[in-house]
């Protein structure tokens, strides 16, 4: 390693012209330093993007931009480099290179741990050591490492830094990869291979990717998981710097080292992944109130209206998808539409994005093979990316993301002399060549083979086919020559067969082979895009501010039960009568309800169809930090699905794969809307808990027999320790605010208040049930079980709001009715494990004959499509009345929820949210054919074969046009690695046609 | 011992003579000709004697006005009998190792007193076929009736089919920085090569069978060449010879022209299991006379360019294309406890554009005449068994109608199951 070290300090001592300010006298043996003036004559200067100067000076002393202009004198003591013909631009800064890119290996990560399956101290969980085979202080979490640094680490290899270089990259900011908060970037130079020369700035910015799945059975494991944790380190990083005297006393250089971030002193760069998780990154960061920037994950364009929101520069790769091979014509079936629109948008994302107002700073993350940086800067400049704000995106922005817009980025007098010079028409046309860097006002030399004045064919001249012989090192010190004079090598094998390709006869033309096709195409226009956008045709279909139905029957789920030949008024999102006379001036829709039923949306009280990623945060046994609101899914098809069967509502839950999960979220359905837009935004806040089995960890095999609670008894055992606990917390907290907002008389004023309490996401959501202000829906099973957590929480004076699946309440009705907890149930489902063995049909009927406010849930994207029918169940078993049982679906849910003030009946006053069926919504036969929420129509059975019929044209046009550029593709030298990229699948629609439920990834 | 069994078979046989039951005023589906509204069935020794508009007798007699008469359902392509709790290991015995298992046969271990199958008889549900799950060829079904002491008892044809999963032509694309374990990680090439391999073994072993049974044939005149009894190869025998179905399991458009073509090419005949894009390959699957055994009502679209009721309207578009429609819930053992809700599936599908005499077909006539037991199953005809029941409300298809009374081959079935008991029970707590 170090030999190696060596060797690579003289290759660059050997190959680069070093001129610092008074030039280093090496020792006998060592190329001796040249002077350090150079004056760069002739050549098309791009001061900046936006100002040009044709036939310039560019005057480079002591590593720095002495003078840069059209008629300036070369000074006497420089060396004269006439440039006629070539551009020269601010030195390329790449503003997010990660470490591997460089060559090196990324030996930033902690060791691995042992299994942090009984809890970790941060969470307050009895178990586990603390920092169990971590061999430092820092977070308990492994994959929370901001102290890392990247200055500490960085040890490019000379081959790296040479293929940036030929992109013409001469800085870069580089990153630290995985981890969750991964620590602290460096700025350097692209010269040198000595660090300590390298490097510019240390510690320019904190670095936070959304890495789910970082590592099995350890928290954060899911998305939400890994917010979370990022919320609650920053939120510690805070408290550490107003409390520094905490007892017990803590010594953690992970939240010393996010100090800067929290202060706005340094820039902190959020990788989301998707393009939903840039709405979810920006609103944490401005939650905690950080400066920061954001890590494209080329997806914006499914929604750029959360990218433009976000209001905050984006960090771009371009690693755009190519279209692969496929072993077999029929194998497109399993290609998605998705996936192709996927391929089809990617280059257009940075002018999409541009388009938003948003600054666009480009990288070459993502490419394994930097080669195709060009050629996909090339796509996306034919997608709209302006060259002035490629210029930009490759010197300005990502000079001031960097906060070193003083010293990079622009040809200015006193910058750094970092320069990127490209022959012919410029960096933007791929066929140009990237001549030389000047980094410090040092002389690079690039691949760059100069043109044969013999040759007339451009494009031969440039083919790829001589890199071979030109990527050779010199081995002496690059002789610095004039263009012109450059005297031609001799043309290799390869190049006289190429150079004579052009005289072939036509005939020999025409058995083209596929390169030379490949070749016309590239000469061909750009092709236009084809993918629509995933918005097009989402959204409410109609918004009418009056709507009237009229001869319909309705069934109100309210105190006017069934009406039939009635009439309901809908005014904007409102209901505004039932059978009542209407006002109204101006228009109305009128809608002829004959033979039509009408009943209030459906709604889901128990639902995972709608979250970005894991269900369950299953590594810990309580996750009340975790919550559903932050991954709410809005691209998910579920959507779509549901409303068709009638669902307007739905109850979006944590898994059960923990005595105290994450909290929930309650949403609408309203397709198009962004995860905010999608909220219940009346809908008070919730939290799940789970009891039996899956918390046990019954069926999770034989690994995991060592988190707490391995039985029954433990479970209750752990969730009263956890309110204790919160209780303790709040008490703790009262104290404080006592203290600190106390009418001190002048002479008893303390000294110092003290510090306020640390902020703990967990106990502090627990804490919120204790305050009354969150609901608990607990799965549940067994008798013994519901009614142990009934009592458990009567003791802390907390009432529950709902026992999810609660499959033996029968057995116990008369208690839950007694305790006012509603019972939200499956309609039959029984006999898939132990616990269920003795779940009966007439459960509903039997609970709701006792006093329970009883509601039929999904937990499954399938059968949220058809509650409807899953209420019939209860007037089959059991005889509940149609009445009644259509309010297991409608307004006792909206009661469980405690939502029943806007939805669930249709009464005068409530959200407009309703559908109308073909027949009684009870029969097996009836069909949902509009849905209604908030007075909009956002499904029409009529419109949808439209739409799908959209669908099908669009990706019959896609499919057409990914299989002739794959035939292009394939003869060009494209990446494996892009092609590969085609067949990602987005987070936000990897769970689409899968049925959703509460134990989904446990095992 | 011999003379006890002799005992009880004249004692039963009698008992069954003297039998006759009159069932009146119903509306009856006989699903083969037109519903009789009011109709009259008559039983007798176990069958059906007479079906007509009015039937006069002297014996017992049930008037079931307002209540509709169905032949019993059959439900195919099932794990009830094999399994108790999905999620006790103990309790599954619908799986077994191994790719080329013919000899491996469902009706040897259902358990008669699965407290499953009463609550599936409860709702008309009178014959089950219980399937070896696993891979390429699995085993053999037997078609179960709903009642019997005994497995044997229960056994009521057997086999009825060889069950083949095709073998798996969906590529898996996940790049390979995507995948957990990098090194199980193959490119599409080599799946699909994997892919041609699988189908030639699965070619080979069904080629491998038909020449071991050439072989027997011969060695019955010349005892020389014979290869000696092997009982995998014997269980091949009625299916390389077209005189029982293999029921095809395969969901993907891709294995389902791969199987028609490979029945064609070795006229095999073959029955589509799960069929999930079946009703894209409609127009094939009908040119080939190819029933399919629908099992998808209930799953979400397979593709993100299907309409939302793809699945819900599949059945409809395979019977206007001239398929026949079976409907069942799939074999998987999570879904056994509900096959009750058998006639709900091809509810569904009635709203989505089936026709609904084809919806009642699809869990009646059509399984019967695949399991090759039409002669005596699936309608109510003069000569087949008495295996009926009557619900209330507008018919089977009807979520909110309950069954009234089940009969077996003559016999009224309780409606008591684990259910019932529980629900008693606990109503009845004070």
């Amino acid at each position: 390693m170090i030999s190696l070290r060596k060797i690579a300090i003289a290759l660059a001592l050997l190959t680069a012209i070093c001129a610092h300010a008074t030039t280093e006298l090496l020792a006998p043996g060592f190329r001796p330093v040249p002077n350090d003036a150079h004056a760069l004559v002739g050549a098309t200067v791009f001061v900046k993007p936006g100002q040009i100067i044709s036939n310039a000076t560019v005057v480079l002393r002591a590593g720095k931009i002495e003078k840069v202009g059209a008629n300036i004198a070369v000074p006497p003591d420089a060396r004269v480099w006439n440039l006629k013909g070539m551009n020269i631009y601010a030195g390329f800064i790449d503003p997010y290179l990660t470490f591997s890119a460089t060559g090196s290996p990324d030996s930033g990560s902690k060791k691995d741990r042992n299994d942090l399956t009984a809890g970790v101290k941060f969470f307050g969980v009895p178990g586990a050591e603390r920092d169990p085979g971590n061999p430092g202080p820092g977070s308990e979490l492994p994959a929370i490492t901001p102290e890392r640094r990247m200055a500490k680490t960085f040890a490019p290899e000379a081959k790296s830094l040479e293929s940036l270089r030929e992109l013409g990259f001469t800085t870069a900011n580089v990153v630290p990869e995985k981890n969750i908060i991964r620590g602290t970037s460096v700025f350097v130079a692209l010269g040198e291979t000595d660090p300590n020369r390298a490097i510019i700035r240390s510690d320019v910015m904190q670095n936070v990717g959304f890495e789910e799945g970082f590592k099995e059975d350890t928290y954060p494991e899911s998305l939400m998981g890994v917010v979370a944790a990022v919320r609650q380190t920053f939120f510690d990083a805070q408290h550490a710097l107003v409390a520094p005297n905490e007892n017990p006393r803590e010594f953690n250089p992970a939240l010393e080292a996010l100090a800067p971030a929290v202060k706005k002193q340094m820039r902190v760069a959020f990788e989301p992944r998707s393009a939903l998780m840039v709405d979810r990154a920006a609103r944490v960061a401005r939650e905690i109130g950080l400066d920061f920037c954001i890590v494209s994950s080329g997806q914006e364009w499914r929604r750029p209206d959360l990218a433009k929101a976000a209001a905050v520069p984006f960090i771009v790769p371009l690693n755009f998808p190519e279209v692969p091979k496929l072993p077999d014509d029929d194998d497109w079936t399993q290609v998605s539409l998705d996936q192709l629109r996927a391929w089809d948008w990617a280059p257009e994302n940075p002018a999409l994005l541009r388009k938003q107002n948003l600054e666009v700073a480009l990288t070459t993350f993502g490419l394994e093979d930097k080669k195709a940086f060009r050629k996909n800067l090339k796509l996306a400049l034919q997608r709209g990316l302006t060259e002035s704000d490629a210029l930009a995106a490759l010197t300005t922005v990502p000079a001031k993301l960097c906060g070193l817009d003083k010293e990079v980025g622009t040809i200015e007098t006193g910058k750094l002399a970092n320069l990127t010079i490209v022959n012919g028409k410029g960096y933007f046309e791929p066929e140009s060549k990237v001549q030389s860097v000047w980094i410090d006002g040092r002389f690079y030399r690039t691949d760059f083979e100069e043109p044969k004045p013999e040759s007339k064919d451009d494009h031969t001249a440039s083919s790829g086919e001589k890199k071979e012989e030109a990527t050779k090192p010199s081995p002496a010190p690059p002789k610095v020559v004039e263009p012109e004079k450059q005297p031609a090598p001799e043309p290799t094998e390869a190049e006289k067969v190429a150079a004579k390709k052009p005289k072939k006869s036509a005939e020999a033309k025409a058995e083209t082979s596929d390169k030379d096709k490949a070749k016309d195409k590239k000469a061909e226009p750009p092709k236009p895009r084809v993918a629509r956008s995933p918005l097009d045709g989402r959204g409410a279909l109609t918004a009418p501010t009056l709507v009237i139905i009229t001869n319909a029957t309705i069934w109100t789920c309210g105190s006017q039960g069934i009406l039939t030949n009635a009439s309901i008024a809908i005014s904007n999102d409102k209901i505004q009568g039932v059978n009542s006379p209407v006002t109204f001036h101006g228009k109305a829709t009128f809608i002829d309800g004959t033979g039509l039923h009408v009943t209030p949306g459906l709604i889901d009280c128990h639902s995972h169809s709608m979250i970005l990623g894991d269900v369950n945060e299953g590594t810990i046994p309580s996750t009340a930090m975790v919550r559903i609101g932050d991954v709410v899914n809005s691209e998910t098809a579920n959507i779509y699905e549901q409303l068709g069967g009638g669902l307007t509502a739905c109850n979006l839950l944590h898994g059960s794969a923990n005595p105290i999960g994450g909290q929930n979220c309650v949403i609408k359905l309203r397709d198009g809307a962004s995860p905010e837009g999608l909220k219940f935004a009346a809908a008070p806040q919730g939290i799940k808990f789970a009891l039996g089995e899956n918390v046990k960890q019954s069926n999770w095999g034989e690994k995991y027999k060592t988190r707490f609670p391995q039985t029954r008894m433990g479970v209750e055992t752990f969730i009263a320790n956890r309110f204790i606990a919160a209780q303790r917390y709040l008490k703790e907290w009262e104290h404080y605010e006592a203290l600190a907002t106390a009418d001190y008389p002048r002479s008893n004023k303390p000294l110092q208040l003290p510090s306020a309490p640390r902020r703990d996401l967990e106990l502090e959501a627990i804490g919120e049930i204790l305050q009354g202000k969150r609901l608990i829906h607990c799965h549940s099973y067994r008798q013994d079980e519901i009614l142990m957590l009934l009592r458990l929480m009567q003791g802390f004076g907390v009432q529950i709001a709902t026992f999810q699946h609660v499959l033996e309440g029968y057995k116990i009705a008369e208690e839950i009715a007694a305790g006012k907890v509603g019972g939200s149930t499956f309609a039959d489902w029984w006999a898939y494990k132990f616990e269920v063995y003795d779940a009966i049909p007439y459960n509903g009927s039997l609970m709701h004959d006792r006093g329970v406010v009883v509601s039929f849930n999904s937990d499954s994207s399938d059968l949220a499509r058809h509650l409807n029918l899953e209420a019939a169940k209860a007037v089959k078993y059991g005889g509940t009345s149609e009445v009644e049982a259509l309010k297991f679906v409608t307004l006792n849910p909206a009661k469980q929820l405690r939502i029943d003030k806007y939805v669930g009946s249709l009464e005068p006053g409530k959200d407009a949210d309703f559908v109308i069926w073909n027949k009684n919504p009870l029969d097996s036969s009836s069909l949902c054919l509009q849905t209604w929420i908030d007075g909009k129509k956002y499904f029409d059975r009529d419109q949808s074969k439209a739409r799908f019929a959209a669908l099908e044209t669009e990706r019959q046009a896609l499919i057409e046009k990914a299989k002739k550029s794959g035939k292009a593709d394939s003869a060009k030298d494209s990446s494996a690695e892009a092609k590969k990229k085609f067949f990602e699948v987005s987070l936000e629609h990897r769970y689409d046609g899968k049925i959703r439920h509460c134990e989904e990834d446990e095992q | 011992m011999f003379s006890v069994l002799f005992c009880a078979l004249i004692f039963s046989a009698l008992a069954v003579s003297a039998d006759q039951l009159l069932l009146r005023n119903a509306i009856v589906h006989t699903v083969s000709g037109a519903t009789l509204n009011p109709g009259d069935v008559l039983i007798e020794n176990g069958k059906i004697k007479e079906v007509s508009t009015h039937i006069t007798t002297e014996g017992k007699s049930i008037d079931l006005k307002g209540q509709h008469l169905y032949p019993g359902m059959i439900a195919l392509d099932t794990s009830i009998g094999l399994t108790e709790l999905a999620g006790v290991r103990a309790t599954q015995d619908e799986r077994e190792v191994g790719d080329f298992v013919p000899d491996v046969k469902s009706w040897v271990a259902v358990n008669p007193d699965s407290e499953l199958l009463p609550v599936t008889r409860a709702n008309g549900v009178t014959h089950v076929a219980p399937a070896p799950q696993g891979s390429i060829v699995a085993g053999q079904s037997g078609l179960i009736v709903l009642d019997g002491w005994t497995s044997e008892q229960m056994a009521y044809k057997k086999p009825i089919a060889l069950h083949v999963y095709w073998p798996n032509m969906e590529l898996d694309l996940t790049p390979k920085d995507k995948v957990r374990d990098k090194s199980k990680w193959k490119s599409p090439e080599d799946q699909a090569k994997e892919r041609t391999n699988k189908l030639k073994a699965l070619d080979d072993f069904f080629q491998d069978a038909r020449a071991y049974i050439l072989a027997r044939d011969v060695a019955k005149t010349n005892a020389s060449v014979d290869p000696g009894r092997n009982p995998s190869w014997e269980a091949m025998r009625p299916y390389v010879r077209a005189e029982l179905p293999i029921f095809v399991h395969a969901d993907d458009s891709r294995a389902i022209k791969a199987a028609v073509k490979w029945a064609e090419t070795n006229k095999f005949k073959i029955v589509i299991a799960g069929g999930r894009d079946s009703w894209m390959t409609a127009d094939l699957l009908a040119k080939k006379n190819i029933p399919v055994i629908w099992e998808h009502t209930y799953q979400q679209p397979a593709h993100d360019y299907e309409s939302y009721d793809s699945h819900y309207a599949a059945p409809g578009i395979l019977h206007k294309a001239g398929v026949n429609v079976i409907f069942s819930l799939g074999g998987s053992t999570f879904i056994a406890s509900l096959i009750k809700n058998l006639p709900y599936e091809a509810a569904q599908a009635v709203a989505f554009g089936l026709p609904e005499d084809e919806a009642i077909k699809g869990i009646t006539l059509y399984p019967a005449q695949v399991s090759g037991v039409a002669d005596k199953l699936g309608s109510i005809e003069p000569g087949k068994d008495a295996t009926l029941f009557a619900c209330d409300g507008n018919g089977i298809l009807d979520l909110r109608a309950n069954v009234h009374h089940v009969w077996i081959a003559g016999k009224e079935m309780s409606l008591e199951s684990r259910h019932t008991r529980l629900y008693n029970k606990y109503k009845n707590r004070p």
